[in-house]
């Protein structure tokens, strides 16, 4: 498929996206607030950032993909059929179906396009590391290794474990982000074990650290453009101000939409609300 | 059986022996969790450093870590103790190395009490009960020098997650050169039909000797099977030993979960006709101690299997 190249392209694929996320939220429970809050991430990353040919989902060539927070695997597969891996409505009818493709948290062995499995959290990061090595040690110096996480995710030891192997290991090549919505399952961050500011400690590591806006397409755009090469030798983290449930009123910075199931009416108003906040 | 009864240290066969494994394969990489030299893989960090990686002390990290380098095409040999690796590392070992298949060898020592002196932090009581149940691991544990290379070598044409676990306790040569290895395929460590110990690792030495002394007191010959690979296990061996009437498991791990426990279940599933004794650590914590004295306390020693066997003898008669 052609790549999507302008703002205006993309904010469309997000809202596909988003009314996609919707109508499957309507027939099966999913993480919608996850799913919302990273969708524009997403969606820049797969319909525009990675080089990744469907066609063909093992070149070396390739840009690697780790949902380290792998209840967000719906917005994970509508972006992966945006760009024909498979049909939106198949991962409609499919997920979380017996002998479907689609799980409620990412899983190569159905879905041949999920780099590696992942819902345990706190796992694809050290993985992602890894991964990026494997790169290095085999000469590819042009692919990049993108890891997602969640926020409530940064409380997990292996996280930091695994950040100062990533600087350590001068894995430039690796692109963590850090999907930061604030809220977890239990309520707000900062009410159950509070993150600090996350940014002043991914620098005390040693990363590359940039800000910004995860809802705003053209603040994203502008951070995948002027990321530093893949071969240079230091990490970057994307810490992304998102808004958990982002588009939909009654779902925003709700905790209790962190997973859950919308009624048909309820799909009409989103959809709704949605086209109305495209315009 | 080679007539020396020369002291052998598994750890220092098996670290050693990586620097061979990485010139014949230049796949192998070693990952380490600053236990490099505990667990005696340097000269493969000296001569490749560029394959080599020490992730700190951070196990779980080191486990992922490797995953991500078996992701890659590579297959990396990650080192650390036996309960480390099982146990701070365990969802790491069953979700980014058994789940996701990657090839992955899991490299222990301080297997069992043979961490002795350091106390029940550094032993590992449990390993082979957690990665048997691990679906799709491999889980194997060397008793001699010769087959403990033999199973690395093994290790790197596998398709698959491996668990290998090794005592720190000095091991004899059981084998001769001719010695052939095959994962799943129990070896004769010593032939008989009066009896069977069915062992692995530390406890195959203690086995053939216990063997000698049971001859020496009641002059039957007992078999020694050396079940090197606890997963998956050779079912064959254990209906063939079932013939001789007396089976006498030892393994230096909980008598839960250990190689007694997974003989019984072919045993008991087959309806095999057969005296049988479990024997293993108890299921307890226990003070440290050096592991010769705990082996003798749990009568996994040549004394404590020779005296078992005896009774079993004992009670036919």
């Amino acid at each position: 498929m052609n790549k999507l190249t302008s703002v205006d392209e993309l904010k469309h694929a997000a809202l596909e996206i988003r009314k996609n996320l919707l109508n499957l939220c309507s027939k099966q429970t999913i993480h919608i607030g996850g799913d919302l809050s990273i969708a524009d991430v997403m969606t820049v990353l797969w319909q525009y950032q990675m080089n990744y040919n469907p066609h063909d989902p093992l070149d070396e060539g390739r840009d690697r993909f780790i949902l380290s927070k792998g209840h967000a695997s719906a917005v994970m597969s509508f972006n992966q059929a945006a760009i024909g891996c498979f049909d939106s409505n198949d991962v409609i009818k499919e997920y979380a179906s017996d002998e479907g493709r689609f799980s409620m948290h990412s899983c190569k062995l159905i879905n041949p396009y999920v780099e590696f499995s992942t819902g345990s959290l706190g796992h694809g990061f050290p993985v992602a590391c890894g991964i990026a090595a494997g790169l290095r040690l085999k000469d590819n110096l042009t692919s990049r290794v993108y890891v997602v996480m969640g926020d409530g995710e940064q409380s997990e030891g292996s996280v930091w474990e695994a950040s100062m192997n990533a600087v350590h290991y001068k894995l430039g090549n690796l692109v963590a982000i850090v999907d930061n919505n604030g809220l977890e399952a239990d309520g707000k961050i900062e009410d159950i074990t509070g993150l600090g500011n996350l940014a002043d400690k991914y620098r005390a590591f040693g990363f590359r650290v940039c800000e910004l806006d995860g809802n705003d397409i053209a603040k994203i755009k502008n951070q995948f453009d002027n990321l530093p090469s893949p071969d240079s030798d230091i990490p970057t983290v994307l810490i992304c101000h998102t808004v958990k449930g982002k588009g939909i009123s009654f779902m925003e910075n709700q905790a209790r939409w962190h997973a859950g199931k919308i009624t048909e009416e309820q799909l009409k108003l989103c959809i709704k609300e949605l086209e109305s906040g495209a315009k | 059986m080679p007539e020396t009864h020369q002291n052998y240290y598994l750890r220092n066969i098996i670290g050693e022996y990586m620097a061979e494994l990485g010139m014949t394969n230049d796949k192998v990489v070693v990952v380490n969790a600053d236990l490099m030299g505990t667990c005696r893989n340097r000269s493969f960090v000296e001569a490749f450093p560029e394959r080599s990686f020490n992730v700190g002390i951070a196990e779980q990290n080191m486990v992922s870590f490797a995953a991500g380098l078996a992701h890659e095409g590579f297959i990396p040999y990650a080192f650390s103790m036996a309960p480390f690796i099982s146990m701070r590392a365990c969802e790491q070992c069953r979700t980014d190395v058994a789940y996701n298949n990657m090839n992955v060898r899991l490299i222990s020592t301080y297997s069992g009490v043979s961490g002795g002196i350091s106390g029940a932090t550094h032993w590992a009581l449990e390993d082979c009960a957690i990665m048997c149940a691990i679906p799709g691991m491999t889980v194997m544990e060397p008793c001699d020098p010769l087959q403990a290379k033999k199973m690395l070598e093994c290790s790197a044409e596998h398709s698959g997650p491996i668990y290998i676990r090794s005592s720190v306790e000095p091991v004899i040569n059981v084998y001769d050169s001719d010695y052939c290895f095959e994962i799943g395929k129990a070896s004769l460590a010593k032939d008989g039909n009066d009896g069977a110990f069915i062992c692995s690792g530390i406890t195959v030495k203690y086995a053939l000797s216990a063997a000698e002394i049971v001859k020496k007191n009641t002059g039957k010959e007992i078999r020694v099977i050396d079940m090197h690979t606890l997963k998956p296990l050779d079912r064959q061996a254990i209906i063939d030993a079932a013939k001789t009437g007396k089976i006498v498991t030892a393994h230096d791990h909980n008598v839960s979960g250990g190689l007694g426990q997974l003989v019984a279940e072919v045993i008991a599933s087959e309806k095999l006709k057969t005296d049988f004794v479990n024997l293993g650590i108890e299921d307890k914590f226990v003070p440290m101690a050096h592991a010769p004295y705990l082996y003798h306390k749990f009568s996994l020693d040549d004394e404590g299997l020779a005296r078992t066997m005896i009774e079993l003898i004992n009670k036919e008669d």
